[in-house]
């Protein structure tokens, strides 16, 4: 078995994981981002890894690196920095506005100061052309071929380097989008062109346009980064394909997303979502809701029977991108949030955030405002002289007097209770985000096990479970890390999708898998190009589906379109749709809307290291700390634990707190702590 | 006020009785208010509901005070609290069951704003007792009456604006009243889609009365309650702070509706909004008579419409509750188009309601300060409406669409181009999904060049919108105000363009139609193409930069022409220099100012 490196490309951080085969360890660690180059500090982390004279611990071949897969902000930060490339765009007469109307609404329904994002195509380069496709995939205006080339001709004179294809009803007859694409290359090419109909072949022309648009803008750019990225590891002698994690939390090959980089807009979340799932199921807890607390944001999911749910659409930085992505839901929400009063008189917590630069108010860079982070380090439940293993100097006086003069003084509270009102605060809104995920989608919050991580998610995830009916929280090893974790525990996958708009019955049932055997053929190539042998392959099948009339489809899983007829389907259909919604209609017609096939490689799963064997917590035990509990607790004296040497099999029954190097954990009264074989942190509620 | 200045403002009233408890009360209720609105538009059937999102839920106390909305369309707030008003005035609390669900409509029988927004109110029990109402309302595209939508600008009075409903039980113990609801459902032009939307409209509420019966349950009835005053004492108490801020003041404004619906002169709105201490009250007195066709606006619309442009103007993010309303006085006239007598016909009221808002942002423009001061948006209601046999199941189809137009222009930025305005905000339905449901082809769909009214800051550009009928048996209507004038322009600044409506255009036949058509036969191949207003612009033109000039030439956002004779020959000369000099680096330009403009 050959080593393995995951890394996770961050804002502020990039996370490193190394399973190293030979001696069956695990070395994580983090590096500060580099984002005007990303390739850097992937570069110097790699470094790191490989030569190992320089830092003194045992090294690896470059040669014994068999897999290497990256989670990367790339693409979403070109977007949210406007940093794409001059893009043009052909669509069909009379519709080039439609980028910029959008579906018309306006971001505030009262605030006139927040305005649309303005479209990534100025309307100078957007140009239309003659050519009108029908709803059925009829011609009714055949492509203007000398049309597309005048076009082509103006876009190269106003210098663009990549151009987006978006006509009407593409999705059901992509032809005129082909030929265009065929007389662009001929005349720009250099530039990159993406087809609307083969990024999103989906019905509702603004978001397919958005999206297009949206990866022909990164597409130079990503590509730019890849190349560097890809530079810098063959310069390390690293001979392994290293692959990417796409929103869908799979990997793909770099020739993939060089194709479709709109895809790795989720990347590293995705990964970690995955990741979870893995650990979550690994330890016996197939249902979770995933809880990454981060330093502005705040990440969560749901996961049942071991599988991420996923959802088509989102807004990046404003943008509509539908692609298959796992369902995470972001909340401004994190430690860096900002606590406040307004004036009148209500304590708020976010969506304004310190940031990293001025950062918590004990942190020292400036911030006079306090902050989650503030508060938990007045709480006593985060050690200043503990954050990332001590390398980040903190002021907890500094916490506390921000604290005391803008919340805790003019609420009349003592600065505990305000403090705690504050944490109280941000876990009512990261519950909210916990009821939209699960109740929201039919699932009952109650049956799952809150799957905590980021620096701050084990540090709240004990209230939150209380505030949200749930019994167990599960904390993985360096839960600070496990995105970069995560990004090892992927499988190569990609989506492929195909618009079908039928009802269903009995006599279309052979056309449904006659297109499914369609899918899985253009699936089989793609994992082919991917380097996946023929008997590794799998191949999972959705139906999205909706009653007749409806305009939201359920995803339906089915097991074997051939073997399974029309009615084991829609009684399926009907389940998860009493269970979404509340209710089904007997006997009325059911539309099948697309057809789905996710094509998987399954890559092998490693364990973190394991748990001490052996040995008693009280080997763990550094310290005792006063921390704020609230309620009828109020400050307690309580063990502080290092993590790394609690035995496996442990069981400690009164409230503590455990300390690694990327993460805290808060266990509370009435809550019990035991450690699973894997490691795991088992924190069960009474 | 940005928010950084907000946060630290000093707090010298009373605060609430215990603020971490109301705040977090506060991120529940809207979990649930949030929940009710995604059952709603993801179950829904009519594209009016599941595309479009006219809809709106919202959440009351027993007593009726509204306590959370979900933020879909500020117009729905006038339906939804007067039909729960309705329900408390049509029977007691003890006369209602678990299980019960009301139907409503009506303008004057029961708080309604006008026919097609039928609303669904469902009282929630507590230990045995109703302790709050659930309530949502949808646009049913159509409810019977003269004309396919139902909403005719022609009608004369409600009787012809299709089914009537005072406050009715159809929900009886948790069994549904089949017979009320098919008896609803034949008189409209979609039975099929009535039936279904309904019964979603019943679903949602029940998921929003179970999950505030489960919260209530973990939080227990006495703390909800104390967090419900603290939470409406809260938003009244922010509001009157926002108004002894701004001053004692008083400003008038007066917009103008192009007709009654029967031709005639132009009808004017007037607002005028006076702060005196921590009271606002807004007088309608000089507004027009009561409209001859459907334009009138019942109290609950014009309360409703009044209540948004206070929140626009005042606090963005003041939560829409009952507390908002205590610090203000609405005073209209009766027998006025803002406040019309029975049996005046109601259904086109949104676009008074957009002249409303308009009226009273206007009204505060006067003596807001200079930054917080925005030109007039389009202010209209411009709507479409089309009727004819769906592509398939045989039924007859009844598509509404409301166009948005231009946004008003701010003192650091042009308006927004092709937007939803004030009262409302419901999507578009996407060309694609139109043409496959309807036999309809959109021939285009685009800003209306130099629609945007000329400034240091332009207005926002309207909307033009072409269909083509593919079957001779389309009938349609249009529905434009602003035809007559233009969307005013503030601080010397110009009017927006106007709205427009020409038939075949580009063919042989092309003509320019009234501004407002009813029941118009539209055979296969022809077409009906509707240009909505731009809006005004900010500030005098001669002081538009030409960085920006050039940008709107090289964007073909305004011709060379109109610029000229807006900013004058030499700025326009000067501008098309930079554009001459390069198309690229205008393109440039224009894209760094846009780039610029977002705060």
């Amino acid at each position: 078995m050959h080593s393995r490196i995951g890394f996770d490309v961050g804002g502020t951080f990039t996370d490193f994981v190394l399973h190293d085969a030979a001696t069956r360890e695990i070395r994580c660690f983090k590096l500060p981002s580099t984002p005007h180059d990303p390739s850097e500090a992937i570069g110097a982390g790699l470094s790191q890894i490989l030569a190992p004279a320089e830092i003194g611990a045992g090294g690896i071949e470059p040669s014994r690196i068999g897999r290497i897969g990256h989670g990367t902000t790339v693409a979403t930060n070109l977007v949210i920095e406007r940093k794409g490339a001059r893009t043009g765009l052909l669509t069909t007469r009379g519709f080039r506005d439609v980028l910029e109307i959008g579906r018309q609404t306006r971001p505030h329904l009262y605030d006139a100061t927040v305005r649309r994002p303005p479209p990534l195509v100025s309307r100078a380069n957007r140009i239309e052309i003659d050519e009108r496709v029908l709803a059925d995939g009829t011609v009714l205006i055949p492509l203007d071929r000398a049309g597309v080339e005048r076009a082509a001709r103006r876009l190269a004179a106003a210098g663009v380097e990549a151009v987006a294809v978006c006509f009407l009803h593409s999705y059901r007859f992509p032809g005129h989008e082909r030929e265009a694409r065929d007389i662009l290359r001929t005349i720009l090419p250099d530039a990159y062109v993406s087809l609307s109909s083969d990024v999103l072949p989906e019905f509702r022309e603004f978001e397919r346009l958005s999206t297009t648009v949206l990866n022909a803008a990164v597409g130079p750019r990503m590509g730019g980064y890849l190349d560097r990225f890809l530079a810098a590891v063959r310069r390390l002698g690293i001979a392994a394909e290293p692959h990417t994690v796409h929103s869908n939390g799979g990997l793909m090959s770099a020739a993939a997303v060089r194709e479709l980089p709109v895809r790795t807009c989720l990347s590293g979340p995705a990964a970690g979502v995955v990741g979870s799932a893995e650990i979550g199921r690994a330890a016996g807890f197939p249902d979770l809701i995933t809880f990454d607390v981060g330093g502005t944001s705040t990440d969560v999911s749901l996961v049942a029977d071991g599988r991420p749910l996923f959802t088509s659409e989102r807004l990046i930085a404003g943008y509509p991108v539908k692609t298959p992505m796992v369902d995470i839901h972001v909340i401004g929400a994190g430690g860096g949030s900002i606590a406040a009063l307004d004036e009148g008189g209500a304590l708020k917590v976010g969506p304004r955030s310190a940031g990293a630069v001025p950062g918590p108010a004990a942190y020292g860079r400036g911030g006079s405002e306090p902050t989650i982070t503030d508060a938990n380090i007045a709480l006593g439940r985060l050690d200043p002289a503990a954050l990332l293993g001590g390398q980040l100097a903190v002021d907890a006086d500094a916490a506390r007097d921000a604290l005391r003069r803008r919340v805790a003084v003019p609420l009349g509270l003592p600065l505990e209770e305000a403090a705690h009102g504050i944490i109280r605060i941000a876990n009512a809104t990261m519950s909210r985000a916990i009821r939209s995920i699960s109740t929201e989608r039919g699932h009952d919050a109650r049956r799952f096990a809150l799957f905590a991580y980021g620096g701050a998610g084990p540090l709240h995830a004990g209230e939150l479970a209380q505030d949200c009916g749930i019994r167990t929280v599960l904390v993985p090893q360096e839960p600070g890390t496990l995105c970069a974790r995560g990004i090892l525990l992927s499988d190569v996958s990609m989506d492929f999708v195909r618009s079908v708009m039928e009802l269903t019955d009995p006599a279309g049932w052979p056309g449904i898998a006659a297109g499914f055997a369609a899918l899985r053929r253009d699936a089989a190539l793609w994992l082919g190009r991917e380097g996946i042998a023929p008997a590794e392959r799998r191949y999972r099948h959705t139906i999205d589906a909706r009653f007749q009339g409806q305009n939201f489809e359920i995803p339906v899983p089915i097991d074997d379109p051939e073997a399974t007829g029309p009615d084991p389907f829609l009684a399926r259909f009907r389940t998860i749709h009493r269970q979404t919604h509340g209710y089904d209609i007997a006997g009325r017609a059911v539309e099948i809307v697309n057809l789905r096939v996710q094509a998987i490689g399954p890559v092998e799963r490693i364990a973190w290291t394991p748990p001490p064997a052996a040995g008693s917590p009280g080997d763990a035990l550094k310290a005792h700390r006063r921390v704020y509990f609230g309620g009828g607790d109020g400050w307690l004296d309580v063990p502080v634990f290092d993590r790394a040497g609690l035995p496996a099999g442990t069981r400690i029954d009164e409230p503590c707190v455990v300390e690694e190097m990327s993460s805290t954990t808060l266990v509370l009264p009435r809550q019990s702590l035991g450690i699973d074989p894997a490691g795991n942190l088992v924190i069960t509620l009474a | 006020m940005p928010p950084a200045a907000l946060a630290t403002a000093p707090v010298a009233d009373p605060i609430a009785a215990d603020p971490i408890a109301m705040e977090i009360f506060s991120n529940r209720l809207l979990a649930i208010v949030d929940e009710m609105g995604h059952t709603l538009i993801r179950s829904s059937f009519s594209t009016n509901i599941k595309e479009r999102k006219d809809c709106s839920v919202a959440m009351f106390d027993a007593a009726g005070r509204l306590i959370a909305q979900a933020s879909h369309v500020p117009l729905h707030l006038g339906s939804l609290t007067g039909s729960v008003r309705a329900v408390l005035a049509s029977r007691t609390p003890e006369a209602m069951e678990p299980g019960d669900a009301f139907i409503c409509n009506d303008s004057y029988l029961a708080g309604g704003t006008h026919a097609p927004d039928i609303s669904i109110v469902t009282p929630v029990f507590v230990d045995g007792r109703v302790a709050f109402f659930a309530a949502n309302c949808g646009h049913h595209s159509d409810v019977g009456g003269s004309v396919p939508g139902s909403t005719s600008h022609t009608a004369r009075s409600v009787f012809e604006e299709g089914i009537r409903l005072p406050v009715l039980r159809i929900l009886r113990g948790g069994e549904l009243d089949t017979d009320l609801l098919e008896m609803i459902a034949h008189n409209t032009r979609d039975f099929e889609e009535r039936i279904l939307d309904l019964k979603v409209q019943i679903a949602t509420n029940q998921r929003g009365g179970a999950l505030m019966a489960d919260l209530v349950a973990r939080m227990g009835h006495a703390e909800v309650t104390r967090a419900i005053d603290d939470l409406l004492a809260y938003t009244a108490r922010r509001l009157r702070r926002r108004i002894v801020e701004t001053g004692d003041n008083q400003g008038s404004f007066t917009t103008y509706l192009d007709d009654d619906g029967y031709g005639g002169d132009p009808v004017p709105v007037r607002a005028t909004v006076t702060l005196r201490g921590d009271r606002l009250s807004v007088d309608f007195t000089g507004s027009g008579p009561q409209s001859r066709g459907s334009f009138n606006m019942p109290r609950n619309a014009l309360e409703a419409s009044v209540y948004y442009a206070v929140k626009a103007m005042l606090d963005p993010d003041l939560m829409p509750n009952q507390g908002m309303v205590e610090a203000i006085t609405i005073h209209a006239p009766e027998g006025t188009i803002v406040n019309p007598r029975f049996p005046g016909a109601v259904g086109s009221r949104a676009n008074t309601a957009q002249r409303v808002a308009g009226a009273v942002i206007g009204a505060f423009c006067r003596f807001l300060p200079v930054e917080r001061r925005v030109a007039s948006g389009n202010d209209v209601m411009s709507t479409v409406v089309f009727s004819g046999p769906a592509n398939r199941g045989g039924r007859t189809f009844v598509y509404v669409e409301t166009i948005g137009g231009g946004a008003g222009a701010q003192w650091d930025g042009d308006g927004t181009d092709g937007v939803h305005v004030h009262v409302t905000n419901t999507s578009n339905l996407p060309a694609e999904a139109l043409e496959k449901e309807y036999p309809l082809l959109v021939e285009e769909y685009a800003l209306v060049t130099d629609s945007g009214g000329a400034g240091e800051f332009r207005g926002g550009m309207g909307i033009a919108r072409q269909i083509r009928s593919l079957d001779d048996r389309i009938v349609c209507h249009a529905r434009l105000d602003g035809a007559r004038r233009g969307a005013a322009g503030i601080e010397s600044a110009k009017p927006g363009g106007r709205s427009r409506v020409v038939l075949d255009k580009g063919r042989p036949q092309e003509t320019q139609a009234a501004s407002k058509i009813v029941n118009l036969a539209l055979a296969a191949g022809r077409s009906i193409r509707v240009e909505t207003p731009g809006a005004g612009g900010f500030g005098p033109p001669e002081r538009r930069p030409p960085a920006r000039i050039a940008g709107d030439l090289a964007e073909g956002k305004v011709t060379r022409a109109a610029a000229e004779a807006d900013y004058g020959a030499a700025a326009v000369a000067a501008a098309a220099s930079l554009v001459a000099a390069s198309l690229v680096a205008a393109s440039l330009v224009a894209a760094s100012l846009v780039e610029g403009t977002p705060r």
